[in-house]
């Protein structure tokens, strides 16, 4: 496995309030280093029901996004603001490289394209014995290829050497035609940088808002457990003790303000529902009362100051 | 007909002269009461105390709590358990080779008679149980105070000696059997653990 490291912190996109990372190379990193899973959420353009699996980007719940800013390892980047500045307000000099470059990957996109289908052909027709046919495809096009080649550079002697070198590139943004008359693929660039520069990070973004469940994200997140969303169980977040591909998870938990009243009834049905399902549920919150009696408590009480308990049927 | 029926009520039911035999005015002890006597008559629990004051600090509780020891182990952690198992396929192994040992051309007869399960060798230990209703409504405040102010195991019952106290090495955390009582009387119960404690694999 190569080891992947990206340089901190690193940004994460916020969209409509929804918090994005759109870097492979992040989302590996976040999930390894930083416990982060987040939900893979991207799918296919033109076949979005075809989502059984899915890709980038990685959508984080506002809670991870605020653990990896306050943790320093992330900033929140309006991307909305940046494409706007980036892209409407681009000078000349960089539209005119930034078009020409897409055009040269949409060429080298076509000749690959190209020489894979001829390399198909001459396998079919050698499948089928005709050598003498594919030799002569290749001298002819050989040929072509030499007279097209020194037709637009004539005084360049490599031409020949090569059947798919990179034709040479014209410095008009136009789209240029390639000696062997290939159009360009046109080609939709899947992120926005390194094309624009990375982001800034302003220290006037403010923290991502966080549902009233935070503290106990928080100090599961600071004890090596993973989360994900628990909505499957009727939680707030299902709780893994390492990666969620490799482990089932432990706890289904709930997120309470410390004087919030619940009803028995929950417990009594998160403990069931937990217990048929091999894990245990769990309540917690963060001990908003005054920290004085601290030496009495031998109880859990964390230094942020969050209580758990868990719940399992005692099978009576 | 009507008459005798007024006249001559229906004898009271064991829970009621239970609640007769042990007179109090605090309803959270009557709670208790109906509690203790479920454990004891429906899950066989034995030494079942009533706990009014703190046993660290000596104040009143926030409400009265029970201890009692259950007829098997009630919770068994998971680490503990693997330890459990392995010793209890040690003995099995000790057993075989024993067996085998006395008789050599018998081998069928001893295959036959070797019990199948593992003999998994539990002490029961006792527990603390809070007795609720399920028409209350907690906060995680309470349930921290429940906790704060108990010992990590029960006192000891009088007809026990010290040697109740050895499987306590696994006993880490304060735990709490939630017992809820529903108006229909129905009784369910529950573990709490105060903290993280993963989950039994049952």
């Amino acid at each position: 496995m190569a080891d992947i490291s990206v340089p901190e912190p690193f940004p994460i996109s916020q969209i409509a309030n929804r918090f994005l990372i759109f870097d492979v190379d992040a989302v590996t990193y976040a999930r390894r280093e930083h416990n982060i899973t987040g939900v893979l959420v991207g799918t296919i353009a033109h076949m979005s029901q075809q989502n059984v699996f899915l890709g980038i980007p990685l959508e984080l719940m506002p809670e991870e996004a605020r653990l990896l800013v306050e943790q320093g390892h992330a900033y929140i980047a309006d991307d909305v603001d940046v494409h706007n500045k980036g892209f409407l307000e681009m000078n000349r000099e960089d539209r005119l490289a930034f078009l020409q470059a897409m055009d040269k990957q949409g060429m080298d996109a076509a000749l690959n394209n190209q020489k894979k289908a001829e390399e198909r052909s001459e396998k079919a027709l050698q499948r089928k014995g005709l050598a003498r046919k594919v030799q002569e495809n290749a001298a002819r096009r050989a040929s072509e290829a030499l007279e097209s080649s020194s037709a637009a550079t004539p005084t360049d002697a490599e031409a020949d050497t090569s059947l798919f070198d990179s034709p040479p590139r014209s410095a008009s943004p136009a789209i240029s035609q390639a000696p062997n008359g290939l159009d360009p693929f046109f080609v939709t660039p899947t992120t926005s940088y390194p094309r624009l520069p990375t982001p800034p990070i302003s220290p006037t973004t403010p923290l991502p808002h966080v549902p009233r469940t935070y503290p106990l994200f928080a100090y599961l997140h600071s004890k090596g457990y993973f989360m994900t969303p628990g909505l499957r169980f009727g939680c707030n977040y299902t709780v893994y003790p390492g990666d969620p591909l490799r482990f089932h998870s432990h706890f289904l938990a709930t997120g309470l303000d410390w004087d919030e009243e619940f009803d028995l009834l929950d417990i009594v049905g998160g403990g069931r529902l937990g217990t048929g399902v091999k894990k245990a549920y769990m309540i917690g919150g963060a001990d908003t009362s005054t920290n004085d009696v601290s030496d009495k408590g031998s109880g859990r009480r964390t230094e942020d100051g969050v209580r758990a308990f868990s719940i399992e049927w005692a099978g009576l | 007909m009507a008459t005798t029926a007024a006249t001559s009520l229906p004898t009271p039911s064991p829970l009621t002269k239970f609640f007769s035999s042990n007179p109090t005015s605090n309803p959270l002890q009557t709670l208790a009461l109906q509690i203790q006597h479920n454990l004891t008559h429906q899950h066989a629990w034995t030494a079942i105390r009533l706990h009014t004051h703190s046993t660290i600090t000596n104040t009143p509780l926030p409400r009265p709590l029970l201890s009692g020891l259950p007829p098997l182990r009630l919770y068994t952690h998971p680490d503990e358990q693997v330890q459990l198992l392995k010793e209890a396929e040690a003995r099995r192994k000790a057993g075989r080779t024993k067996q085998a040992e006395k008789h050599t051309d018998a081998q069928e007869e001893t295959d036959g008679a070797e019990p199948e399960g593992l003999d998994v060798q539990a002490e029961p230990e006792r527990e603390w149980v809070l007795p609720t209703r399920l028409s209350e409504r907690w906060s995680l405040k309470r349930l921290a105070e429940v906790f704060d102010a108990i010992e990590l195991s029960p006192p000891p019952g009088a007809e026990h000696g010290a040697d109740e106290e050895e499987g306590s090495k696994w006993r880490t955390t304060k735990r709490v059997v939630l017992a809820t009582v529903d108006s229909d009387s129905t009784v369910v119960y529950y573990i709490v653990h105060d903290g993280v404690v993963k989950p039994r694999q049952n």
